[in-house]
């Protein structure tokens, strides 16, 4: 055939013609070169443009089609245990789901596209139509899916289309229907998995040596995963995490555990443009964009937010920014509610900065390579298959011009000439305007406002929260992040080079610490199906976009102890954070703190709150509780004894993630956090725990700590309290605000916490609380959300007061840090200020400022009717790092699920 | 102040409650707040039996009168919280003790302060903090009913109840839509298309002015047919007769600016009296409320900002934006069991409104006087001024300071208790000898 040839990206040879032999291109010869054979067929292609066939690398068709990764996660409350151990001994009969396979049902990555592939006429019609002439087939449900398959888009049987059977291995970070149910749980048993399927293999291997030891057992989805660890030729994994930040954690864990990730992109990389550098992976790009929506009246607009309208307003530039970033990738359909918009939308994208050759990579070369299909797919090159897409004009990327045919293997395909549409049908809005992006990016009003290795605070009063007491005309000097000197006196150079904080009439105090904050979590606090969740880890679902951060900086908080809920006896493991609000989550989290998880008792796991239906998960009751307790620490004895005879002889210990962190608590290697309310279940607690020789890291909650203060004093567990919470459940009818003050004086270390995001932002002012019920003394009531906290989180060796050595985490109170009327001027993390008020309002203004332009933008737009619902849909789909639920009070709303 | 004071405190308490004649005791005290005549330091209160004689630097006493000395307290008037389920309710999570929420749409006759359980222990923990009284209103639909404003001491609800059908409640019709389309909707099969909410809210509205339309025709038939025994009373109807006859302020509850601006224009509309509660927005339309003479109730102040470009300290400045539009100004909290508990802090929401730049002197009044005033209980209530009730605090310090502790109450010119079920649990364990287990 002769036209105009675009071989490969870039490079396009006008009246050249192509030979095609037997299904594959024999060569393609320039228009001067002769040498068209006798006996070939010639087609005629004036006028028209011959493309590589374009392949979808991540299709799924049908009525149980795959939904892009819902960002739902909710807050569950179902008590089924559908895992193998329940607090006390069970035989399993079923392993999740039908035949054998791994423990979640979830998790099948032995399952095959290929297996059940049936070509679908219709559909297949309507891709060609498109241009596409191959797909990847990705299995549609669970969280390790199993393997994608690419087929050619012609006519005959499956064993004749499918060109690779095995592509790639899937895993969608989406929630199970019993455990894993939020999103934590769900990285965590993703984590196990691996660890399971790498242990599988040292079994086979350990029980060839040795034929007498215990059989390994027969584990298919294990088998499975063999082909995605291998040490080379690895089978890729296609991530679908569903959001910006989840993409960075998954990127990483694919690094600790040895798989090689392909990632499907949320169309949200704007988020955090930094990840595209950091993670050099390649992605799969949906081009499905948000649509304006139509609303009934002008005011209704002031429902949408912010974020809403950046998200419309970037959609159609994430091509363009992962180009400019050097990622490859590859266009799919995947996510898009009507095809039709599919063309229309790369041609926003190439408006919006995109190139058109990466864009025809996007659907040709990346794909082929992405698949292990070059050698076939992807150019119009000698040995590769004959599969072709033409188009009745000069561009592709020129909706008006239609895909007239394609070619499969060296198949023909014609597509049905179409009347042009009377229903412009296309889903995202095709700009009347000029396309300049209005939006910005959250990185523009956030990160530290300054900084400096050298800094030093002048004439302030000082609360040291450490044996200095309070100083008054104090300066502190302060180098890389720490303080280096403090008192009346301090030498200082003149001139000094750094910065200056003139603190004259003002106070200082360390920053403030809260010890139990839910304010900076993804996808759900509880794991709450099962009634130990040891093995998931608040560490992995860190969110730091959330405007909570600022927030709290702007109260003076400088460090959070992110927890788990309360749902379960056992509940997951916590993550010390300082608020560098900027920083990836990684980064927030405080390495040096100790290792600590979250227990809980009382009516939350008893779930004596969750509904009548909740009756049959063990625990229903304080008795249960103990028990649960001893059977769970007895297990992770064995399991150490275990591991400790592993390393002398016997089989290959399988590693398991909930018992790894109990025996970590056993070895006081992890504190527990736990969440307790009436005397007796909290005595109860501490005595269980010293039968294992485990000291308690801090009682949560403990509002009937008064009543024990000299046991819990005598335990040595930090005490952290609401200052005056009550009567929102049973257990904490007697509650009474003098509790902090009470076990202050026996002796106990005491923190005054906020389990609510608001609340967080006058940990201050609660600390006042206990100078007004009881009388603690005022620098004692300040060490309440300062150094006590510290102590009990086991890092007041950095943080907690202001003394030589600790870290530069301080707040510049414009009064006595105590008083209502005083307001907080300045956060400083290590150095770097993170809050100034002074120049807070500046912030919101620009802020309104941009959403007002977005707003002017999309108003200008004559909503598109014809919009498909999927798109319109994602207009208000709320990004999941900003879909939070715990406005408040946190321990108030989880009295009723 | 010394622990003989105290004691002296008490014998005078003794010697009034046994006296025959009204007493008449002055009180001496470092500083006295009036809430509507600035603060008079060193200054004196004469109080009558139950009435405030005289309030000054230096009164004229009559003779036999008693002295109390309270040295270094200072005098406020009694706090007043404005909208609360104080009384209904006890213990979130356990439903027995909820009587907070009825169910039905239009439920004017439903009575809240004849349903306040005078021993809940939530009341004396309001109370000990200086809180006198509380207005307690029902929740539920949309015309929820009246409440009642009660003081937080006495025998039983007929003891307790100062001013019955002391206003009618409206929630607001939620104005917002859900714009989310079908397949995004978790339940599919509830959608409804924006322009069939726009309608539906439209009709929510329609459904209550019609409400109101119904009763007035049925007011007007009442008030002609006089006192004759052949008129059928409708009880529903009953219920609203004193806030149509303007006799009774409407609160509405309502927090978006589209709903307060739906509010005002209705009750412009109908010549109704209303008063805006919850008030998350109101600041935004303070200059139309400050027309109208509008006043709020804020319950919002400790709230995270509602719109991701609003400042972290929106809900923070908001009383100062009203107040300076002229906009009368309440601080209480939010209805429900969370808030019940949380009366004895409501003070510290009026502090830090005081901290954005609200007066102090105003501040003072969102807990007091004003309050007083929307309920039109003003007269007794809400100041120290010669000719009200002698029902006052005494302070240990600045009341909007954390640190302070209220000391002494008196309601109506008698002592009260600021005991509670914390401060006997404090006691109780206070004294708790040491365990043996841990003497070691």
């Amino acid at each position: 055939m002769r036209g105009r040839v675009v071989v490969k990206p870039g490079l396009v040879v006008e009246g050249a013609t192509v030979l095609i032999r037997n299904g594959r291109i024999q060569d393609v010869l320039p228009k001067e070169k002769k040498g068209i054979p006798a006996d070939a067929r010639v087609w005629d292609m004036q006028g028209k443009t011959i493309y590589a066939g374009f392949i979808d690398p991540y299709l799924s068709l049908g009525e149980n089609k795959a939904t892009p990764v819902s960002n739902r996660w909710i807050v569950p409350i179902e008590a089924r245990a559908g895992i193998s151990f329940k607090g006390v001994p069970t035989t399993r009969e079923d392993l999740g789901g039908k035949g054998p396979g791994y423990e979640i049902a979830e998790i099948h990555p032995q399952q095959q596209v290929s297996d059940g592939f049936t070509p679908n006429a219709k559909a297949f019609a309507e891709l060609r139509e498109l241009g596409f002439t191959a797909a990847n087939f990705i299995p549609n449900k669970g969280i390790i899916r199993g393997s994608s398959a690419l087929a050619l888009l012609g006519d005959g049987d499956p064993n004749q289309l499918l060109l690779r059977p095995q592509t790639l291995q899937h895993i969608a970070l989406e929630p199970a229907k019993d455990y894993p149910h939020s999103l934590m749980g769900v990285i965590a048993a993703i984590r196990q998995t691996v660890l399971d399927a790498r242990h599988h293999q040292e079994m086979k291997t350990w029980s060839q040596r040795n034929p007498n030891g215990p059989r390994p057992k027969y584990n298919p989805a294990l088998e499975s995963l063999d082909s995605v660890l291998r040490a080379t030729d690895k089978q890729r994994v296609a991530v679908e995490a569903g959001s910006v930040l989840m993409t960075a954690r998954m990127a990483k864990l694919a690094g600790n555990m040895e798989f090689d990730p392909v990632i499907v992109a949320t169309g949200q990389e704007w988020r955090r443009p930094e990840t595209l550098q950091q993670y050099k992976l390649p992605y799969i790009m949906p081009v499905a964009f948000p649509a304006a929506p139509d609303l009934p009246e002008e005011q209704d607009w002031d429902q949408v937010s912010l974020d809403q309208l950046r998200a419309w307003d970037w959609a159609p530039e994430v091509p363009a920014l992962l180009a400019k970033n050097k990622r490859a990738f590859s266009f799919t359909l995947h996510g898009l509610g009507d095809r039709n918009s599919f063309r229309k939308n790369i041609q926003q994208a190439i408006q919006r900065g995109l190139s058109a050759d990466v864009a025809l990579a996007a659907l040709t070369t990346e794909p082929a390579e992405l698949l292990g299909a070059e050698a076939d797919l992807g150019t119009i090159e000698k040995g590769r298959l004959a599969n072709l897409t033409i188009v009745d004009g000069d561009s592709w990327f020129n909706p008006d011009q239609p895909v007239s045919s394609v070619w499969i293997e060296g198949r023909h395909y014609v597509n049905d000439p179409r009347e042009k549409k009377e229903k412009d049908s296309g889903e995202a809005d095709v700009p009347n305007e000029p396309t300049r992006r209005a939006a910005k990016i959250p990185g523009d009003y956030r990160g530290a406002l300054k900084g400096a290795a050298n800094i030093l605070i002048l004439d302030a009063t000082v609360w040291t929260c450490g044996p200095s007491g309070v100083i008054t005309n104090a300066s502190i000097r302060i180098e890389d992040g720490r303080i280096a000197a403090i008192g009346p006196e301090i030498g200082a150079p003149i001139p000094f080079d750094g910065i200056i904080i003139d603190a004259k009439g003002k106070h200082v105090t360390p920053g403030l610490i809260d010890c139990h904050s839910h304010s900076m979590i993804l996808g759900g606090v509880n794991e709450a199906t099962l009634p130990s969740t040891a093995m998931v880890r608040i560490a992995d679902v860190v969110n730091s976009e959330t405007e909570n951060i600022y927030r709290q900086l702007a109260g003076g908080l400088t460090t959070a102890n992110l927890l788990h809920g309360s749902a379960n006896p056992i509940g997951g493991q916590n993550a010390v954070v300082k608020l560098r609000y900027g920083a990836m989550p990684d980064e927030m989290i405080f390495s040096k703190a100790p290792a600590g998880i979250k227990f809980a008792l009382g009516e939350n796991v008893k779930q004596s709150n969750w509904g009548d239906k909740k009756t049959t998960r063990f625990p229903q009751t304080r008795m249960g509780v103990k028990t649960f307790f001893i059977n769970r620490f007895t297990a992770a004895r064995q399991y150490l004894a275990e591991q400790r005879a592993h390393r002398v002889s016997g089989p290959p210990v399988r590693r398991n993630l909930e018992l790894d962190a109990l025996g970590e608590i056993l070895k006081g290697e992890r504190l527990i956090h736990c969440h307790s309310y009436r005397q007796d279940e909290m005595l109860v607690f501490l005595r269980t725990m010293e039968r294992f020789g485990i000291r308690v890291g801090s009682l949560q909650h403990v509002l009937e700590g008064y009543k024990i203060a000299d046991e819990i004093a005598a335990h040595g567990a930090g005490a952290s309290s609401f200052a005056d919470w009550w009567a929102y459940k049973f257990e904490v009818y007697d509650a009474i605000p003098y509790n902090g003050t009470l076990l202050h004086e026996r002796g106990a270390v005491v923190s005054f916490n906020s389990d609510s995001s608001d609340l967080a932002r006058r940990l201050n002012l609660e600390a006042a609380k206990a100078v007004k019920y009881g009388g603690t003394s005022e620098t004692e009531a300040l060490k309440f959300v300062t150094l006590n906290p510290a102590k009990q989180l086991g890092i007041d060796r950095w943080v907690g007061s202001l003394e030589v050595g600790k870290d530069a985490d301080f707040v510049v109170w414009n009064g006595h840090p105590l008083d209502t009327q005083t307001l907080c001027d300045e956060t400083w993390i290590e150095g770097k200020q993170y809050y100034d008020r002074a120049k807070s309002d500046a912030r919101f203004d620009a802020m309104a400022e941009e959403r007002a332009a977005l707003l002017s933008k999309i108003q200008k737009m004559k909503p598109n009717e014809n919009a498909g619902l999927t798109a319109r849909a994602a207009f208000f789909r709320r990004a999941l790092e900003k879909a939070h639920t715990l406005n408040n009070c946190y321990e108030c709303r989880k009295a009723k699920p | 102040m010394p622990k003989g004071q105290t004691m002296k405190l008490v014998i005078v308490y003794l010697v009034a409650s046994v006296g025959l004649v009204a007493e008449t005791v002055l009180y001496q005290a470092a500083a006295i707040h009036t809430a509507d005549r600035g603060t008079i330091e060193n200054g004196q209160l004469l109080v009558q039996g139950n009435r405030i004689l005289a309030v000054g630097k230096q009164v004229q006493a009559p003779p036999n009168t008693k002295t109390v000395n309270l040295g270094e307290l200072q005098l406020y008037p009694g706090l007043i919280a404005a909208a609360t389920s104080l009384g209904l309710t006890e213990i979130n999570a356990v439903r027995a003790t909820q009587d907070t929420t009825e169910v039905g749409e239009f439920t004017p006759d439903v009575e809240a302060w004849i349903s306040v359980n005078p021993d809940s222990e939530l009341i004396p923990v309001a109370r000990a903090n200086g809180y006198t009284h509380a207005l307690v209103a029902p929740l539920g639909g949309v015309v929820t009913g009246n409440s009642g404003l009660i003081k937080t001491s006495g025998w039983g609800v007929e003891d307790m109840t100062v001013k019955p059908r002391a206003a009618l409640h409206i929630m607001w019709p939620v104005l917002s839509i859900n714009p989310v389309p079908k397949s995004a909707l978790r339940n599919p099969e509830k959608f409804k298309s924006p322009k069939d909410q726009a309608r539906e809210r439209e009709k929510k509205l329609r459904t209550l002015d019609q409400f109101f339309d119904q009763a007035e025709a049925y007011a007007k038939a009442r008030e002609a047919h006089g006192d004759q025994e052949d008129f059928n009373t409708v009880p529903a109807w009953e219920g609203t007769l004193e806030a149509i006859g303007g006799r009774q302020p409407i609160m509405v509850h309502a927090n978006y600016e589209r709903q307060i601006t739906s509010a005002v224009a209705w009750a412009k509309r109908r010549g109704y009296r209303i008063i805006i509660a919850a008030g998350l927005d109101a600041w935004r339309v303070a200059d139309l409320l400050a027309k109208e003479k509008v006043p709020v109730v804020l319950d919002n102040v400790f709230r995270l900002p509602q719109r991701d470009t609003d400042s972290h300290e929106v809900n923070f400045r908001a009383a100062n934006v009203l107040h300076k539009a002229g906009v009368k100004v309440v601080h209480s909290v939010r209805m429900g069991n969370w808030g019940a508990t949380e009366v004895r802090n409501i003070t510290y929401a009026a502090a830090r409104s005081m901290a954005y730049g609200l007066p102090r002197e105003t501040a003072l009044q969102s807990i007091t006087l004003h309050p007083a005033e929307i309920l039109g209980v003003e007269k007794q209530l809400g100041s120290l001024t010669a000719g009200k009730e002698a029902t006052f605090i005494a302070v240990d310090g600045d009341l909007f300071d954390i640190r302070s502790n209220v000391k002494h109450m008196w309601i109506a010119g008698k002592p009260v208790s600021l005991e509670s079920r914390h401060t006997r649990l404090y006691e109780k364990y206070k004294n708790r000898p040491k365990p043996k287990a841990v003497q070691r």
